[in-house]
């Protein structure tokens, strides 16, 4: 019993202390998207930058993000679109003043999922993680 | 985007606080989120609300304007409301309507501005997405000269008083049609060309503007530095309201180094048939601006701007210095000063602040 314990307790103080999405992002989709992965970098930061506005079939792409201070669109925004929040939320002002939809915001991974899942051509992120149950997953990031 | 203050057309009367007035303040309370919305929906300030294909958003303005000769008012300067849709490649409709110039009190001596406000169509268009790349415009938008026109909301820019380059001595709006080429890597130059082929589509009322143009056509270049840094060259035919025919040429920046953000434009518009014999031939502008970010949401900016207009022979010189406070990047609270340094005022000397919200 002792040697058990002493092993539940070695295990874990060496389990990995990070968040989640330490173990990298994934980028889910609606099933109804007919785009074959994987999706390139280049093309997530066209796409959450809104200059590819419409999947190759020609639907709409729905862009999904987090909110402003959580801790994985943080590292979403500087791994996958290379950019600064502050430089970014400007940018999204600026192109929805002239027209452009800035992606659609939800509070948690489970509503992220449930939107990505119910909406037709959405797009989003998750932990690596997490179940992507019900949705398509196009790409990893590390 | 006050650039009213020295409104030549400016009306002038007694009012008091109106019904108008009321209504509107009570609106723009109504349209802030709180923070239980926030929670709720995902909401964030600055991205409207969506709803299927729709997107619902708008900004205001409120302006307190004391220029040391003049009018001193308290105004709404700006409470826009648009909505914008995304249906599929064909039908992208996009709708702006806009109550501008509502004076909630004032004092001083009588102008020529009442401050009754007006209610203005700012854009009515749908845009044809006719690949990844090329956008077809149709209806009325605004002209893309310089920058600061095409992303003039009270919140996005740099001043509460606009530099009157950005604004006059041009068609700021066009009714007609437009072609859009972007680069979906952002790394090429973009393109817009774009045609009126008579008058503007629901004109803004002479009290409100200084000039209504007509045959517009034109076109910008812009050649992108980073994400929100760029040049850009500004091409525009058009004609007066006294038939003057006119062509102008027009180059503009934004360049960020570290804190320091730079940018400016300058035009220069030949003045054609039409000018009559004591009125220049050409016209020019130029302003040039800095602003410094002390930390997230503080930064100081100044301007300096020489304007000629095609009324005076000569130049006016104002200086601006500010201080703005940005608690979040849709909303900015501006106070600044304004000096005229020499020739005709275009903006007058004295003190201006402005509270802004993109909701």
């Amino acid at each position: 019993m002792i040697r058990l314990i002493s092993v539940l307790a070695i295990l874990f103080v060496c389990a990995p202390m990070g968040p989640a999405w330490a173990e990298g992002l994934l980028i889910i989709a609606n099933p109804s998207v007919t785009f074959a992965p994987p999706l390139t970098l280049r093309e997530i930061e066209a796409i959450y930058l809104l200059r590819i506005t419409n999947w190759p079939d020609g639907s709409h792409i729905v862009p999904v993000n987090r909110e402003a201070s959580s801790e994985i669109r943080a590292r979403f925004t500087e791994e996958a679109l290379k950019q600064d929040n502050a430089s970014l939320a400007a940018y999204w002002n600026e192109m929805h003043f002239q027209g452009k939809m800035p992606p659609v915001v939800q509070e948690s991974e489970p509503a992220m999922l449930a939107f990505v899942r119910r909406v037709p051509g959405a797009i989003g992120y998750i932990s690596a993680s997490t179940a992507a149950d019900g949705v398509k997953v196009l790409s990893h990031v590390p | 985007m006050s650039k009213r203050e020295a409104g030549p057309r400016r009306r002038a009367g007694p009012r008091a606080y109106g019904l108008p007035t009321l209504l509107f303040a009570a609106a723009i309370s109504a349209c802030l989120p709180t923070r239980s919305a926030k929670a709720d929906s995902g909401y964030e300030l600055g991205h409207g609300y969506t709803v299927g294909p729709f997107n619902f958003a708008g900004y205001g303005e409120i302006t307190l304007a004391a220029p040391d000769e003049g009018r001193k008012t308290v105004s709404l300067e700006d409470f826009s409301l648009f909505v914008t849709g995304h249906v599929n490649r064909w039908l992208n409709p996009f709708v702006e309507g806009e109550l501008t110039h509502l004076d909630f009190t004032h004092s001083g001596p009588s102008g020529s501005d009442h401050g009754d406000g007006s209610f203005v169509l700012e854009r009515l268009y749908n845009d044809f997405e006719l690949t990844d790349s090329l956008t077809f415009r149709l209806g009325k938008m605004l002209t893309p000269v310089g920058s600061w026109n095409v992303i003039h909301g009270a919140p996005l820019v740099l001043t509460t008083v606009r530099p009157a380059v950005t604004y006059r001595n041009f068609s700021e709006y066009l009714t007609g049609a437009s072609l859009i080429y972007t680069d979906p890597d952002g790394d090429n130059p973009g393109l817009e060309v774009y045609w009126q082929p008579d008058r503007e589509f629901s004109e803004r009322p002479n009290s409100i503007t200084f000039d209504q143009y007509k045959m517009v056509e034109g076109l910008h270049l812009t050649i992108p530095l980073s994400l929100l840094d760029q040049i850009g060259f500004s091409y525009q035919r058009s004609q007066d309201s006294r038939n003057i025919n006119q062509s102008l040429f027009g180059l503009d920046f934004k360049y960020t180094i570290d804190k320091l953000t730079l940018q400016g434009e300058a035009t220069y518009s030949f003045l054609g048939d039409g000018a009559s014999g004591h009125q220049p031939r050409a016209e020019a502008a130029a302003y040039l601006a800095g602003s410094y970010a002390l930390d997230d949401i503080w930064s100081v900016y100044s301007w300096y701007e020489g304007f000629s207009s095609r009324d005076y022979a000569a130049v006016s010189h104002d200086l601006l210095a500010g201080v703005a406070f940005h608690p979040v990047p849709a909303m900015s609270i501006k106070v600044e000063y304004l000096q005229n340094i020499g020739g005709p005022p275009v903006n007058p000397t004295g003190l201006f602040a402005s509270w802004s919200i993109l909701f």
